[in-house]
């Protein structure tokens, strides 16, 4: 596509990735067709090439209003388009550069700020979030439609704990993340326990913290980087000590985390370290893959009644890390039946903040995720990010739950 | 140029500008199909003769004047066929007379019909203007398909010269079955095998018979036997050359023909008289004395129209030959005539009596 | 670059928008130039127009009302699907409304029985299939931009695909299209019966490319799943004996489901998209499908491979199950835009030709690839002999578009001459207006303008396109005259 950035961007680095990226894009459209957003609303400018354009527009300085924003704002950065995409084009990346433009030329309204301010300060802060989440169940009826649903309805799922003592040669760290500790603690622990029946031993930096998407998310871009900053920081000595892989229990922190080496490639101290971690650091359905022959013996030492499950595969996992089938496969190693989800490519609304930033077209999205999941009547729904689970649990009377626990269960 | 389109270019000017009809008649075999002719005779059966004929290309170009037989003994000669396989009713049917009236045989339900194998046409306009639209290729999308647009139009539109057809082998396997069935479930089983990926050709029930023609390659044909049971009907030949030509005892007589075209899966249309369903049941015969109104509105119900297909000069004038249509399609109607015939030179109220 | 529209009308934007607001919900008019830039093309991103406003109605009652205002006004009117058209026919015009009917999206019925489905114009072409594949049936046409492109939008340029030889093109496969005229009237045309009363105006809906009428809702025949389908890929070291072989495989008397070439550049394109595992060394593959029962398959691989070889493919592959064969025909389907990983730009053409042409047509690309510098990947729905050369040029290099349109412009006047069409279904659009000249004497072009006005009087529905207006034909002529090949004597 034709693309004049304006001056102000033009020789910057951001401005030199969007104009090569603008550069791939040839507007076929196929993109809309597996846009969530589009799909719902039939709007270009709800679709990838529409929001394309309103950026490439921006970039080429043309004036920029809430409009714009409104329909950057309505992006879940699913990256389906990615998926769909036959140019190749780095959708999400034109994306962040345009947020982060359009973030400095059109501010936002009081209310809109403070919402993002408190979601960016509590969120990635586990001494503010786990607290808040016991509050808020306290308080539960009193708060508003789309806080309420965020809120769990019970304790978090009961875990049954670490392994007691792990101390095997193989080890690999694991990201303990922001909200997951204090929604689904079993998640990190039932994958220690299983990673210790097939020798390896996982452990947490207690320094580490949020991976920084959400605040990368929030307008928030040069904060994320200094969240990523830190966890380089608290991971870098395990690394120098050999461990072998760090691994990712939600796939929204996973594809984050994957992309360290691309967000700090301009800061000298920090681009090598940064894409070390991101060439070391695998999708717990990446290791357990790597690992079926050890794996598939032990799944199939005791009889289970049969189960039939249905798998929501995040964006984060099938479009934003391009992993696929695998996390199927496993299941199906461990004697689940899967049932058909139709448009398996669409996200659930879920999408970090976006259930509570957008909450009538994350509703949407849920509810055509769930018939879509429910149509095949299975027992549970399981999928591979925190982010989904608790969105989708908060619709859905069946349990949501981390794949990774049936596969334990089943040992 | 050639002399004969002069000459008739010459005598459209005259005709338009003297307000005369003209009555295109190539074999004068469809005499009888639509509102009763009328205007100076204007024959084309002088303008014959296949044009080219490139069998791998699967085009064929020929003269409207060319007689059917013509034209497919030569596709024959090479393996090839009108898979649409028109009617000719007479023996003078020529290719311009097949393109003009549009009326397909027994095999249309499964490979589609003329307007579907039409490519190109060349035509003299009611104001003398010899045009062509379309080409020799399978793909076209430049300009309005006006060559499909002529197919079915009756002349009304203009006077065709040359008309290049799409063709296709002639199916290397072919096989007839009959079963004993009611017409309602003849039309339940036409609809439901209509679904399968089966080689059904041809479809007829009348009299409490349901005869399916299969055609196709070997495997498949045999394949389709197999899966369908019914007896098999030697020399059947003879019986679907009787459909597409009318000549089965059903079309026998001088009560009325009414062909009354409906979504496949209507059930029976509860008519007085007897009923021949052809096209997997998107095409019913009925004979006898109906009430036009009645029926035609029964027809639109099932999603088609009624056609009085053959009658008295009296009945159809009565009655009207075709299905009145609504007031916006009469209005596109009478606007395209306008645009194509302005002086109404062209077999005037052969379809329609306005138009 | 902006298209210099010739066809002009005074619009007082002011009153034509206070109407249209009256009509719908503020949400669904868009009047800000913010908005409505990323509206001012479609698939073809070389011509461009910022429309006036552009609106999203959800209902027939609004889209009446729509045409209504328009029609009084005098305002023209741009129809618009998924705008995945590669010709800019849903490219707005300056002085005019896009009228967008993506929201039109409902999958109305799926009738197995009588095979039809009855879908809104703004329904995407796969969705119809993927909507009947538990009934065992498909709608068979399938346009390379199926996954995005909508059923409204394949009526409106009477979309082919690949598999069009054997299963007909839109026109073949539609029963039924409801819509209005452009005085808000509503209208059917065809009917559920295989056929309807009175002239064939369903004929001429189809590829009408929205200049008669705005289409509501289709029905559409849905068509039985082959029980098996296979692909050969046949590789040929020369790309003029895959453009023979074609011609071959049709004089052996074989009807493929599917008769398809890329050559070198569209393989090396394509392939780290799909991972399909073309062979990247040949200079042209063959995409040969055949389909029917698991016999008759066998049977016509074998009678297919045989003339494939004997016409020189140095190497056959045949597709061992469905998900290979549908990884097979990924690479072709995705072939434009995976273009856009080797060019910036690129400009595709559509012109049909005799099918015996093929190698000389192909001889002619590659001496006007040369002429003009630019890189060209080939694409062919081979079995119909309709091309599309990919041009690839860059638009922030001055003068390479106009290098790539003069190419293109060879290109179809080669295919007019070679006795064949400047489009097989793309559609003529603004891209092609003014070749139709090449094709089509004044007096016909004349004749297609009568039948418009036979349904647009006041020529308000997506003016400017499709048919040249009489001083472009001249403009034509009088600068192309002489590079523009005479076409054969005609009569």
């Amino acid at each position: 596509m034709q693309t004049n950035l304006a001056d102000f961007i033009k020789d910057t680095p951001d401005g030199r990735e969007a104009d090569a990226i603008l550069r791939t894009c040839v507007h076929c459209g196929f993109c809309t067709a597996t846009c969530p957003t589009y799909q719902l609303l039939g709007d270009e400018l709800d679709g990838p090439r529409g929001r394309i354009y309103l950026i490439k527009q921006m970039l080429e300085g043309k004036p920029v209003t809430e409009k714009t924003q409104l329909h950057l704002d309505r992006c879940l950065t699913c990256r389906s388009c990615e998926t769909t995409c036959p140019s190749g084009v780095k959708y999400h990346r034109l994306l962040d550069i345009g947020r982060k433009v359009l973030n400095e030329r059109v501010p936002r309204p009081l209310a809109q700020r403070l919402v993002r301010t408190a979601l960016k300060e509590a969120l990635p802060r586990p001494w503010i979030f786990r607290p808040a989440v016991a509050a808020g169940q306290l308080v539960r009826p009193l708060l508003p439609q789309v806080l309420s649903d965020k809120v769990p309805t019970s304790a978090p799922g009961q875990s049954r704990g670490w392994p007691e003592k792990s101390n095997h040669p193989r080890r690999m760290l694991v990201l303990a993340g922001c909200v997951q500790p204090g929604l689904a603690p079993n998640t990190n622990a039932a994958t220690a326990r299983l990673l210790d029946r097939i020798g390896i031993t996982l452990f947490e930096a207690p320094e580490a913290g949020c991976c920084g998407a959400l605040r990368f998310h929030l307008d928030a871009q040069e904060q994320a980087l200094d969240d990523m900053r830190r966890n380089i920081d608290a991971w870098w000595p395990h690394v120098e000590q050999g461990v072998e892989a760090i691994v990712m229990t939600a796939s929204g922190c996973g594809a984050h985390v994957k992309e360290y080496g691309l967000l700090l490639k301009d800061d000298p101290a920090y681009a090598a370290k940064a894409e070390r971690i991101a060439a070391l650091t695998l999708d717990i359905s990446e290791v357990l893959a790597a690992e079926a022959e050890k794996l598939k013996p032990l799944l199939v030492t005791r009889q289970h009644p049969p189960l039939k499950l249905a798998f929501h595969s995040p964006c984060t996992l099938q479009h934003g890390q391009k992993i696929k089938g695998v996390v199927e496969e496993l299941l199906q190693a461990a004697g689940v039946e899967l049932t058909p989800v139709p448009d398996p490519h669409l996200c659930c609304g879920s999408a970090g903040t976006y259930s509570i930033l957008q909450p009538a077209l994350s509703k949407q999205l849920r509810d055509n995720k769930l018939a879509a999941l429910n149509s095949g009547a299975p027992a549970a729904i399981v999928t591979a990010n925190i982010g989904c689970q608790t969105h989708l649990q908060a619709g859905s009377a069946k349990p949501v739950r981390h794949w990774v626990e049936i596969i334990e269960e089943r040992l | 140029m050639d002399a004969q389109l002069k000459e008739w270019i010459a005598r459209v000017h005259d005709a338009a500008e003297a307000g005369k009809a003209l009555c295109i008649r190539g074999g004068g075999s469809k005499d009888f199909y639509g509102a009763v002719p009328v205007g100076e005779l204007l024959d084309t059966t002088g303008y014959r003769g296949i044009v080219s004929y490139e069998p791998t290309e699967l085009v064929v170009t020929v003269r409207a004047g060319t007689p059917l037989a013509e034209l497919e003994a030569a596709l024959k000669e090479k393996g090839q066929c009108l898979p649409f396989e028109p009617p000719h009713f007479g023996a003078g049917a020529t290719v311009g007379g097949m393109v003009a009236a549009g009326l397909s045989g027994p095999r249309r339900a499964a490979v589609g019909a003329v307007r579907d194998y039409v490519l190109g046409v060349k035509l003299i306009d009611g104001k003398g203007g010899l045009l062509a639209f379309g080409g020799q290729v399978m793909k076209n999308v430049a300009g309005y398909d006006v060559p499909r647009l002529m197919a079915g139009s009756l002349g009304t539109l203009g006077l065709l010269t040359e008309i290049s057809l799409k063709v296709l082998p002639l199916p290397m396997a072919g096989m007839t079955l009959r079963f004993a069935m009611t017409e309602t479930e003849a039309l339940k089983k036409l609809n439901e095998w209509g679904g399968k990926p089966l080689p059904i050709a041809a479809s007829a029930w009348c009299d409490g018979a349901l005869t399916v023609r299969l055609a196709g390659a070997f495997a498949a044909v045999r394949a389709a036997r197999e899966a369908l049971g019914g007896e098999e009907v030697a020399d059947a030949g003879a019986f679907w050359q009787s459909l597409r030509e009318q000549t089965h005892p059903f079309f026998a007589g001088d009560s009325p023909l009414w062909r009354v075209a409906v979504a496949s899966v209507s059930p029976p249309l509860a008519q007085p008289g007897s009923t021949f369903v052809e096209w997997g049941g998107a095409q019913r015969w009925l004979r006898g004395e109906l009430d036009a109104g009645q029926l035609r509105a029964i027809a639109a119900q099932c999603g088609g129209h009624a056609t009085l297909f053959r009658a008295d000069a009296e009945s159809k004038a009565r009655v009207g030959v075709f299905q009145p249509l609504s007031p916006v399609l009469a209005r596109l109607h009478r606007n395209l005539k306008q645009a194509f015939d302005p002086a109404g030179v062209f077999n005037r109220g052969r379809m329609y009596p306005d138009y | 670059m902006a298209f210099a529209n010739d066809v002009r009308f005074p619009v007082d934007r002011r009153e034509i928008l206070g109407r249209l607001q009256a009509i719908l919900p503020r949400h669904l008019v868009l009047a800000e130039e913010e908005e409505l830039r990323p509206y001012e093309c479609d698939g073809l991103t070389a011509y461009r127009a910022l429309p006036l406003i552009v609106v999203l109605p959800e209902t027939e009652t609004q889209v009446g009302a729509i045409l209504k205002a328009c029609h009084e006004l005098k305002v023209p009117l741009v129809p618009r699907g998924a705008a995945t058209g590669l010709s800019g026919g849903a490219m707005p015009h300056e002085d005019g409304v896009v009228l967008s009917l993506a929201r039109f999206k409902k999958i109305l019925k799926i009738d197995p029985l009588s095979r039809t489905a009855v879908v809104q114009p703004g329904v995407r072409n796969l969705a119809v299939s993927e909507a009947a594949a538990p009934y065992g049936l498909y709608y068979a046409p399938d346009p390379s931009s199926q996954i995005a492109c909508t059923i409204g939008g394949n009526v409106a340029e009477n979309s082919g695909g690949v598999h069009c030889l054997k299963y007909g093109l839109t026109v073949h496969n539609v029963l039924k299209v409801r819509g209005f005229t452009i005085n808000g009237e509503a209208v059917e045309f065809g009917a559920e019966a295989l056929d309807a009363a009175g002239l064939d105006l369903l004929a001429i809906i189809n590829g009408s490319e929205g200049l008669l009428a705005v289409i509501t809702e289709v029905t559409v025949k849905l068509t039985p799943k082959p029980e098996l389908a296979q692909v050969v890929l046949a590789y040929f070291d020369d790309v003029q004996k895959a453009g023979n072989a074609v011609a071959d495989v049709i004089a052996a008397g074989i009807i493929p489901g599917g008769l398809e070439m890329m050559d070198k550049p569209a393989t090396h394109a394509v392939e780290p998209y799909v991972k399909a595992g073309y062979d990247l060394d040949a200079e042209a593959v063959l995409l040969c499908e055949s389909d029917g029962t698991p016999v008759e398959v066998a049977e016509e691989i074998e009678r297919m491979k045989a003339v494939l070889e004997k016409s020189g493919a140095t190497s056959l592959v045949v597709s061992q199950n469905e998900a290979e064969r549908l990884r097979f025909w990924a690479g072709r389907k995705a072939a434009f835009p995976a273009v856009g990983r080797i060019t910036p730009d690129y400009l595709c053409m559509d012109g049909t030709i005799p099918r015996k042409r093929l190698a000389e047509m192909l001889e002619a690309i590659a001496d006007l690839s040369v002429k003009y510098g630019l890189r060209c990947a080939n694409v062919f729905h081979a079995g119909d002999g309709n091309l599309h050369p990919l041009i690839m040029y860059d638009a922030n290099q001055p003068g390479e578009l106009e290098r790539a349109t003069a190419f293109g412009s060879e290109i179809l006047e080669l295919s007019v001459k070679l006795g064949g069409t400047i489009t097989g279904e793309h559609g003529v659009g603004v891209e092609k207006v003014d070749l139709m000249a090449a094709q089509f004497t004044p007096a016909e072009i004349s004749a297609f303008h009568r039948l418009k006005a036979a349904f647009d009087e006041k020529g308000l529905l997506n003016p400017g396109k499709g048919i040249p207006t009489l001083a472009r034909c001249r403009e034509y002529t009088q600068t192309r005259g002489a590079a523009a090949v005479t076409p054969p004597p005609r009569f």
